[in-house]
């Protein structure tokens, strides 16, 4: 095997994130990192260098290996754009005790199991109507603009909101709010401030939603309340990226669009494909080596902050041969799109029922949909906290 | 084939019920919950497929 497969980089370049690819056409430097190397230096937002994640045999080790850390958070933000604190992270507050993402071992299992009840598969099933129906509502909405329109806008933000809002149990008079602050720009303090009203209702209306769960369970106030920014924060944009670039790959690709209106069952696997090729996150939270290790012929050293890409290992020809074709047909179970581990994404059953209802009604509800211009089909700056890429405007309209 | 399943290593990433639904469910705790210990010859490829996919490595098959 070969012995440290991080590849050094000859001239002691800085190697960041590649910022010339897009959610569907990934930079091409991801192939070449990944044939130099399983890993490859990156430098961090803060100057400091770690390495990033490349090959899928080697991203899903680590992600399954409990001697890494989340701790400290360390954002391998995109080259010149500064960091923000709006995300509630690293603040260094009590609420960090609910911060899943940033937590380990028992404390995050812990907070994990408080909702792992209302995101199980079995759960997202008894969604199905209720998504469906937001769905339908907004398809409407959609029909009466006039056309060409932005689909991000009027139909995947909306629904991604309304989704959330539904499983977390959210009360009415909040919801607009709540686009306000979390679709729209805020501070962490506004964030807070506003879940801490909107848990000074829920308590005297508790529910079957995922705030009323935490209510009732032994966590405590400051736990409570992180957890609950963590969920807020998470969700809100996720569902409304994967719905748009999920329609600019179909827009983009006549013979899938063509196959998935024919067979709707595609949708069923297909799904996996579209979290494989459209993966948001050009990688994850960083983690940290607790101690000296060598996973998959890399070393690496206690303390060394190490950041799997889910963009790269979605695309490895190990794991998914022809990896840049999207083909709905193919078995691309296994993706690291949601992440993978114990940190794997809490909300994919339900993230899954809302795209397919907002993929589906749209394609058969319209059927001359036409795409006019998706800004993601060209290179556009990386949202935060960690890279990830963003929906941006989707244009389409229809005869 | 013999299926057991670790709830205690279970994180309840529901990839198991995604794949082999007629085998494996949720409980309300979100955790992994056998519905079927030993299903017929067409569910196997699913189940092998669920045991490969579980992050936490809670599914055992045994053929
Ligand atoms: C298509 C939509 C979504 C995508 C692509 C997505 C992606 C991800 C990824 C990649 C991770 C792992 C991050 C890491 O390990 O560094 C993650 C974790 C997480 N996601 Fe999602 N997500 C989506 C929707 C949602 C929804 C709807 C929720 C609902 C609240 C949610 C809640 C969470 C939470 C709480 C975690 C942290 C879990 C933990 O640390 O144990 N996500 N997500
Ligand atoms: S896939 Fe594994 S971790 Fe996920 S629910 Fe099933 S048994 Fe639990």
């Amino acid at each position: 095997m070969e012995q440290t497969s991080a590849a050094q980089c000859p001239m002691h370049e800085v190697r960041r994130i590649p910022n010339d690819g897009t959610p569907l056409c990934p930079s091409p430097t991801f192939a070449i990192w990944r044939e130099e190397g399983a890993a490859t230096p990156l430098e961090y937002s803060d100057g400091h260098q770690g390495l990033i994640i490349n090959r899928y045999e080697l991203a899903k080790m680590i992600l399954e290996d409990k001697r890494f850390s989340q701790t400290p958070a360390r954002m391998p933000a995109h080259h010149g754009e500064e960091l923000t604190a709006q995300y509630g992270l690293s603040s260094g507050s009590d609420l960090d005790l609910g911060n899943v993402l940033g937590l380990d071992g028992e404390q995050h299992a812990r907070i994990r199991r408080t909702i792992l009840n209302r995101y199980s598969v079995r759960s997202a099933r008894g969604y199905e109507a209720d998504m469906k129906a937001i769905v339908a509502q907004q398809l409407k909405h959609l029909l009466a603009q006039p056309t060409p329109v932005d689909l991000t806008k009027h139909y995947a933000q909306p629904i991604s909101a309304a989704g959330h809002v539904r499983v977390l149990g959210i009360p009415e008079q909040f919801r607009q709010e709540y686009s306000q602050l979390f679709v729209g720009e805020s501070t962490t303090d506004e964030k807070v401030e506003f879940i801490r009203r909107v848990i000074a209702v829920k308590k005297d209306c508790l529910a079957e939603d995922v705030l009323s769960d935490l209510l009732r369970s032994d966590l405590l106030v400051p736990e409570i309340e992180g957890l609950s920014l963590s969920l807020f924060v998470s969700g809100r944009d996720s569902v409304a990226y994967m719905i748009a670039t999920c329609m600019t790959a179909l827009l983009n690709n006549p013979d899938q669009l063509k196959a998935l209106r024919d067979d709707p069952t595609l949708i069923m696997g297909g799904m996996e494909e579209f979290m494989r090729v459209g993966a948001m996150f050009l990688t994850l939270f960083p983690r940290t080596a607790t101690e000296d290790l060598e996973l998959g012929g890399v070393r690496i050293s206690a303390g060394q902050s190490v950041s799997v890409s889910p963009v790269a290992a979605n695309h490895d020809p190990a794991q998914f041969p022809d990896p840049d074709k999207f083909d709905l047909s193919r078995d691309a179970f296994g993706h690291v799109g949601f992440g993978h581990g114990i940190h794997g994404c809490v909300g994919q059953q339900v993230a899954r029922v809302e795209i397919r209802e907002g993929v589906m009604q749209l394609i058969q509800g319209i059927p001359t949909l036409y795409l006019v211009h998706a800004e993601q089909n060209e290179p556009g700056p990386f949202a935060h906290p960690v890279a990830t890429y963003e929906a941006g405007e989707v244009i389409v309209g229809w005869n | 084939m013999k299926i057991t399943v670790d709830r205690d290593a279970c994180i309840g990433a529901g990839q198991c019920a995604l794949v082999a639904g007629a085998v494996f469910d949720q409980d309300d705790e979100g955790l992994v919950v056998l519905l079927n210990v030993s299903p017929g010859e067409d569910m196997h490829a699913f189940v092998h497929k669920a045991a490969k996919l579980c992050p936490a490595s809670a599914i055992a098959v045994e053929d």
